[in-house]
C-alpha cells in the first residue's frame, strides 16, 4: 500500500496535529526564553527506547552507541547464544547535536530489525516550552522529527518490502509531541503521542501508525536513576494473536558527568523508533527481552 | 605703557605654554581614572597601554570575546569551546576595600553584591596592574608564565589557549580585548582615598614618586596566588568546625555557577539533596572526586572537553571556607 491512501479520520487527526503544533510554536515564542528552565527532566535525550524530552545544550555533540542483544531467554536464548550476548539484534552509532539550547539534530545509522534494515536516521528535536524552575510552564514541551531510509539491497521479489520499486518506499517518518514533567529532583514522567509514517506496507498493514508512549525516571542517587519507557501502537492489526507486543523496557542510568551510560532490559529488537514501534513482536512472557546499553559521550565543539 | 605690550604678551603665552605642558589632571574626582592622575604625576605608560585600536577592533568586540567567547559573527570563531573570559573572571570589583586579600572578605562582599565567587582574578582593574600570573602559578605553568607575568598581552594569551583550551586570539581580537579591559580601568572612587584629599594628586610637588606609590597602596598591582596541599586526613579535613551558612553561599556562588545545568563543566550539579549528598560521600575520600582535591588541584580534562577545572588557591579560597562547604553539603 503506497502513500495517499489516508482515510479522513486519520486527515482529521493530521491536521489537529500542526494545528497544535503551530498552536505550541506561537505560545512558547511568548512564554520562553526569559523563564528560568528546568534542565535535566530526563538525564539523556533518549529513555530506552523513546526519544525523551530532553535537547543538547547548544554547541554540544553527543555521540552515542546503542546495542540491543539476542534474546536473553526463550526459545532463541539461553546457553546456545549466551544468554543473548553472542547476538546483536541492533547496533547504533550516531551523534547528535545542540545547534541551539532548544534545537537539536542528529544523525545515526542502525542495523535495523523489521523488515528494512540498515537504516539511516535523521532526527530533528526541538523544546518549545520548558517546564519553569520557579514559576512558568508546569511541563516540558518537545517537538521531535525524525525520517529513516533503509539503505538495504534491493531485492527482486515484489512480495517482500525490500523490493522498492521506488527510492521513496525506503522511507518511513516519526513524529512526536513530548510532554514531560519532573515533579521533584527524583521523579519525572513523560507521555508522548507520535505517528508514525511507512511509505510501503504489505497488503493487510496500514502506513500511518499512531501511538502513544510513555517513561519514568525515578534517580536513586545524583549517579544512579531507574528508567522505564513504553510505546502503545493503535493498530488493530498489533495485537498479540497477530504476534505483535507492546515493547515495554526498563533500565539503569549511570550518569558519571559526561557520560551517560544505560543498561535495560527490553523485548524491542529495533533501536529506532521507525523500526520498533510497528515492528516489535518479541513477548517477554515468553522469555523473548533482552539486554541492552548505550553510552553516550559529550564533547565540546 | 604700550613697550611693555609686548613684554607682557611673551610672559604670557610662556604661562600659556607651560600650563599647556603640565600634564596634571586640573580636577581630580571620584570618575578620574587611576592611570590618568597616575601618568599625570609621571608614571611610565605600562606596556599594554593602547592609544588607538588597529582596523576591525572595538571595545564592543572585546566585551563580547569577555563574555560570550566571540563576536557573534560569522566572521569571529569561537575562541574556546569550553570557557568564556567570565567562567573564572568577574568584570567587577571584588573587594570594597582593593587592598584586601582576605578570601572571607572576598566571599561576603560577592554575596553581598550577588556576584560568582571565582578561582580567577578579577579583570575589573586588571589593566592597572602590572604583574600577572603571579606566585605559585609558575608551579603549574612553568616557563609559559614568564613572558605573561609582565605582559597583560601575553597574560591574555596565555589565558585563552591554556586556561581556555582555545586559540590563540587574532592581534584584533586581542586588541578589542585589552580595549574593553581598559573601560574596566580602576577610579579613584574605587580606593579607599577620602574625596576631600583627591587635590593632593594634582598639585605641584618634588615628591611626585612618593604620591604614585601612595596612590598604588590602595590596590594590587600584582595578584598573590599560593597554592594550597589538600588535608593528609580527609575524615579530619583541614581541622575546622565549617559554617555551613557561609558554605551555602560558596555552592552557590561558586560551585554552581560553573556547574548548574552542565554550564562550564559535564559534571552536572544543582542545589538538591543528591547532588550535595554525593559531594559529601566523596568529600573525605581524598579521591579524584573529592571536594578537596579538586577545589585544591583542580580537575583533569576529558575526552571531549579539554579544558580543566581550575584550582583555588589561598587567597581565592581559605581552608576555612573549604571546611564550611563541606558542613552545607553534608547537612541534612
Amino acid at each position: 500500500m503506497l502513500a495517499g491512501s489516508r482515510s479522513p479520520r486519520k486527515l482529521k487527526f493530521m491536521r489537529l496535529f500542526f494545528t497544535s503544533f503551530l498552536i505550541l510554536f506561537f505560545v512558547s515564542v511568548y512564554s520562553q526564553e526569559k523563564t528560568k528552565i528546568e534542565y535535566r527532566t530526563f538525564k539523556d535525550t533518549r529513555v530506552i527506547s523513546t526519544q525523551s524530552s530532553e535537547t543538547l545544550p547548544a554547541g554540544k555533540m553527543d555521540f552515542r552507541i546503542s546495542h540491543r542483544f539476542g534474546d536473553l531467554a526463550g526459545s532463541n536464548g539461553g546457553w546456545q547464544n549466551f544468554y543473548g550476548l553472542e547476538d546483536a539484534a541492533d547496533v547504533l552509532i550516531g551523534i547528535d547535536y545542540g545547534a541551539t539550547d532548544r534545537l537539536t539534530f542528529g544523525l545515526n545509522r542502525t542495523k535495523g530489525a523489521g523488515p528494512l534494515t540498515r537504516l539511516v536516521n535523521g532526527i530533528v528535536k526541538y523544546k518549545f516550552i520548558g517546564q519553569g524552575k520557579e514559576a512558568g510552564s508546569p511541563i516540558t514541551i518537545t517537538l521531535l522529527g525524525g525520517a529513516s531510509l533503509s539503505t538495504a539491497r534491493r531485492i527482486d521479489d515484489p512480495e517482500l518490502l525490500t523490493n522498492f520499486p521506488k527510492t521513496a518506499h525506503r522511507l518511513i517518518y516519526n513524529f512526536q509531541a513530548i510532554f514531560a514533567r519532573s515533579f521533584s529532583e527524583r521523579l519525572a514522567l513523560q507521555i508522548s503521542p507520535g505517528y508514525v509514517y511507512r511509505n510501503y506496507v504489505t497488503q493487510e498493514d496500514e502506513n500511518g501508525l499512531f501511538n502513544l508512549g510513555f517513561a519514568a525516571r525515578f534517580q536513586l542517587t545524583k549517579v544512579f536513576g531507574l528508567i522505564v519507557d513504553t510505546t502503545i501502537p493503535f493498530s488493530d492489526l498489533r495485537t498479540s494473536d497477530n504476534g505483535y507486543y507492546l515493547p515495554l523496557g526498563f533500565g539503569l542510568e549511570i550518569d558519571t558527568g559526561g557520560h551517560v551510560f544505560q543498561i535495560n532490559l527490553t523485548n524491542t529488537t529495533g533501536l529506532a523508533p521507525t523500526d520498533y514501534i510497528p515492528n516489535t513482536r518479541s513477548n517477554w512472557a515468553d522469555g523473548e527481552f533482552r539486554l541492552g546499553f548505550t553510552i553516550s559521550r559529550l564533547f565540546n565543539l | 605703557m604700550k613697550k611693555f605690550i609686548p613684554f607682557l604678551l611673551l610672559l604670557g603665552t610662556i604661562w600659556c605654554c607651560l600650563a599647556m605642558t603640565d600634564s596634571r589632571v586640573a580636577v581630580v574626582s571620584g570618575e578620574t581614572p587611576v592611570w590618568e592622575v597616575l601618568r599625570s604625576l609621571g608614571e611610565p605608560s605600562p606596556n599594554h597601554l593602547i592609544t588607538i585600536l588597529p582596523e576591525k577592533a572595538s571595545v564592543a568586540v572585546g566585551r563580547n570575546i569577555v563574555h560570550f567567547g566571540s563576536n557573534k559573527t560569522k566572521a569571529m570563531k569561537q575562541q574556546s569551546a569550553h570557557f568564556v573570559c567570565t567562567s573564572c573572571h568577574n568584570t567587577e570589583k571584588e573587594f570594597a576595600d582593593l587592598r584586601e586579600t582576605d578570601p572571607q572578605k572576598r566571599l561576603d562582599y560577592a554575596a553581598e553584591n550577588e556576584l560568582p565567587f571565582l578561582p580567577g582574578s578579577p579583570l575589573y582593574g586588571v589593566v592597572n596592574r602590572s604583574s600577572f600570573y603571579n606566585g605559585d602559578y609558575e608551579k603549574k605553568y612553568g616557563k609559559l608564565v614568564l613572558p605573561a607575568r609582565n605582559n597583560l598581552r601575553e597574560a591574555i594569551q596565555l589565558c585563552a589557549v591554556e586556561c581556555s583550551q582555545g586559540r590563540v586570539l587574532k592581534n584584533w581580537e586581542l586588541e578589542s580585548v585589552l580595549g574593553y579591559l581598559w573601560t574596566l580601568e580602576l577610579k579613584m572612587e574605587d580606593l579607599a582615598i577620602l574625596a576631600a584629599d583627591y587635590n593632593k594628586y594634582t598639585l605641584k610637588s618634588e615628591d611626585a614618586a612618593d604620591l604614585i606609590a601612595e596612590i598604588k597602596s590602595y590596590y594590587h598591582t600584582d595578584s598573590p596566588a599560593h597554592f594550597v596541599a589538600t588535608p593528609e586526613d580527609g575524615k579530619a579535613g583541614y581541622g575546622r568546625q565549617g559554617d555551613a551558612s557561609n558554605g551555602e553561599h560558596i555552592y552557590k556562588l561558586s560551585c554552581l555557577h560553573c556547574h548548574e545545568d552542565q554550564r562550564y563543566s559535564f559534571f552536572d550539579l544543582n542545589d538538591g539533596k543528591l547532588s550535595r549528598k554525593l559531594l559529601a560521600k566523596h568529600f573525605p575520600t581524598l579521591s579524584y572526586y573529592s571536594s578537596y582535591q579538586v577545589i585544591r588541584h583542580g580537575a583533569p580534562s576529558h575526552p571531549g572537553k579539554r579544558a580543566y577545572m581550575p584550582q583555588f588557591t589561598s587567597e581565592k579560597m581559605s581552608n576555612q571556607q573549604v571546611e564550611d562547604l563541606r558542613a552545607y553539603v553534608t547537612k541534612k
